[in-house]
């Protein structure tokens, strides 16, 4: 399904930030060892929401170009939130779900860069905070396979 | 994508606002307010008297002397107020404007972003408002400037923006210490009963701030009442200058902001892929219902390769547009405001064809997404092989029609431009900093883009326009709108 206006772009951050919030609740109460940080990944998602929204409401209007500014196929960036089987592979469900989440906004900053003003600045700053995640979470990964 | 929860959900009827009172017009002659996306109607409006506007010039008339003598910090706080309370409704008012105009969300929520700047910026009042100075003039001798409130104003509002246009005015004007009466347009004037429930319980003193509807009739009761100090209107340029005539026959001060027929003007350096974009917004977006909408679209050079290649991707994208109700996330293009504006787009095209140019893209043949009656949608059209003095070319289609023209360098784009009797907002893509320029500095248009679509001034400069697009002197919004809602007093002072 592709996503054209900037309405739909938010309403779909917003969707994967909290499907991925309820992931990292979930996660938390699984992996007790690890409970914080999935918690401070659950609350960081709730503040992305709001620093998106804030970008969009902040910034949207006539003069520039809120229905033609995106097209992105959303199927590409749907994420997998079932519980891991194995509490073992956390990490890496955790990994593929940021990596997934970071090309998203990854696309949706470029792809409005020229036409929707602050509101690429804030999608660049998440994938941004994401990408930290990603270092964070595979130097976990790798210290707990150790 | 969801469609979005429509906010009326039972059919309204409507009620003027006057001395802070919600009044039943006396009037039996009503309209009805539709949805022009599923044809539902949100509201019954009243055509009201002239006794009723009389009783709200009267009210607005009694309201101003305390009003005038409240500090401008003490009005910039009921402005600070009414901040706050539209930022808490942004988004039912946001989908009010969606459900009576047709408008996407994302053009309603630019919208009301739009209208919510206004407020901000007039909530500056103590700076904006203060005179100047100069002692001793002669030994002994100072003078200054004092800028004062006139008294009361009228707005007679456009259905293309029926939220955001009278706020182009309205907070300046209350800022400064005048009152107010606005007219909605009668078809879709829900937004400024909503606008007017929040500016009561900002708590605006009764009287400071009125809405009465109706039709033209209101609209002249106003134009003639010799207590109103000054009108603010937008619509067409015919009605516009008779408005303009009105009112210097009455002494009345008036911004009148009339139609448009924008020219985009596409060089070869363009960038293309922003471009176009831009493109969609300026001349599809809205449904093309706005005065700074693109109507024709100029490309330029002798590169017949370009030229191809840049109409391929212009038609393809305005194809590709998504067409049906604005509650929709994923729409990009709404229905018309009404049936009567989408028979007078249909009366265009078949005008271009008439006269012999070639409809490529032929917005009759639609395909609306989602299950409403076509009553009031219509696609993007576009025709090519338009030559300047087409009257597609030349008048206001005020619809989601594009006309491409070519020429061979700037200079003939620049005189093409002129030679419009409209000069509201052109535009032109290019990377070149010499040709921009060239074209700003020549263009007769009192809004001018370069590389921007829709060049919609923010609330901090006045909303320009020129030739047959404005009547005027002084803009809305900005420090124009300061200038204008008040008058020059000189004191020329010395002491004994």
């Amino acid at each position: 399904m592709a996503l054209n206006t900037a309405s739909e772009v938010v309403s779909f951050a917003r969707k994967l930030e909290e499907e991925s919030a309820q992931f990292y609740e979930q996660l938390a109460k699984q992996d007790k060892e690890a409970e914080e940080i999935w918690l401070s990944f659950a609350i960081e998602n709730k503040r992305n929401i709001a620093q998106i929204e804030r970008a969009y409401y902040g910034v949207i209007s006539d003069a520039i170009e809120g229905c033609f500014a995106f097209n992105i196929n959303a199927d590409e960036y749907r994420v997998n939130i079932e519980l891991p089987k194995n509490p073992s592979d956390a990490f890496k469900r955790a990994i593929e779900l940021e990596q997934r989440l970071t090309r998203f906004y990854q696309t949706a900053a470029e792809q409005s860069k020229s036409l929707m003003a602050d509101v690429p600045r804030a999608f660049q700053a998440i994938a941004q905070k994401r990408e930290n995640r990603l270092s964070a979470l595979a130097m976990k990964e790798k210290h707990s396979r150790t | 994508m969801a469609l979005l929860e429509e906010v009326i959900k039972e059919t309204l009827n409507l009620k003027n606002y006057i001395n802070g009172e919600w009044v039943a017009s006396a009037s039996d002659q009503t309209l009805d307010v539709i949805n022009p996306a599923t044809q539902r109607t949100l509201a019954r409006v009243p055509m009201s008297t002239r006794e009723e506007v009389a009783v709200a010039v009267k009210s607005a008339k009694e309201a101003f002397p305390e009003w005038r003598r409240t500090p401008p910090l003490a009005r910039a706080r009921y402005l600070f107020r009414l901040k706050e309370l539209l930022e808490q409704n942004f988004e039912r008012l946001s989908r009010v404007q969606t459900m009576e105009h047709g408008k996407t969300i994302d053009e309603s929520r630019g919208e009301t972003r739009r209208g919510v700047e206004m407020v901000e910026v007039a909530t500056g009042i103590p700076s904006l408002m203060m005179g100047f100075n100069l002692e001793d003039i002669a030994s002994g001798i100072d003078e200054y400037v004092i800028y004062q409130p006139l008294g009361v104003f009228g707005h007679i509002a456009p259905f293309n923006f029926p939220f955001m246009v009278p706020l182009w005015y309205s907070p300046f004007a209350l800022a400064t210490g005048n009152t107010f009466i606005v007219k909605p347009s009668p078809r879709d004037p829900i937004s400024q009963v909503k606008l007017a429930e929040l500016i009561e319980e900002a708590g605006f003193p009764p009287g400071v701030y009125n809405v009465v509807h109706g039709g033209a009739d209101v609209a002249s009761f106003l134009l003639e009442h010799p207590d109103i100090k000054g009108i603010t209107f937008v619509g067409t340029s015919q009605i516009g200058k008779e408005i303009y005539r009105k009112c210097g026959e009455t002494g009345k001060r008036a911004i009148v902001q009339g139609a448009a027929k924008n020219f985009m003007v596409v060089m070869p350096d363009a960038f293309v892929d922003a471009t176009i974009p831009a493109l969609m917004t300026s001349f599809f977006g809205n449904t093309g219902q706005r005065c700074l909408s693109g109507a024709n679209l100029v490309i330029v050079g002798k590169d017949d390769t370009f030229h191809r290649n840049f109409l391929e991707k212009f038609v393809e994208a305005a194809r590709r547009i998504k067409v049906g109700y604005g509650l929709d996330e994923s729409i990009q293009m709404g229905p018309m405001q009404s049936l009567d504006g989408k028979r007078r787009v249909l009366e265009y095209i078949e005008k271009g064809l008439s006269e012999g140019a070639k409809l490529i893209l032929d917005g009759r043949k639609l395909k609306i997404a989602g299950d409403y009656p076509d009553t009031c949608f219509i696609g993007p059209s576009i025709f090519t092989d338009v030559s300047p003095s087409m009257t597609i070319a030349r008048e206001e289609i005020f619809g989601p029609v594009a006309s491409v023209l070519r020429v061979a360098n700037l200079d003939e784009a620049i005189n093409l431009v002129n030679s419009s009797r409209y000069g509201n907002g052109n535009a032109i893509f290019t990377s070149n900093g010499k040709a921009a320029r060239e074209f700003q500095y020549r263009v007769e248009s009192g809004n001018v883009g370069i590389n921007v679509g829709i060049v919609a001034p923010m609330a901090f400069f006045p909303f320009s326009g020129m030739k047959e697009s404005f009547f005027g002197v002084l803009h809305g919004q900005g420090r124009d709108a300061i200038r204008f809602f008040t008058e020059s007093k000189v004191v020329i002072q010395r002491w004994f």
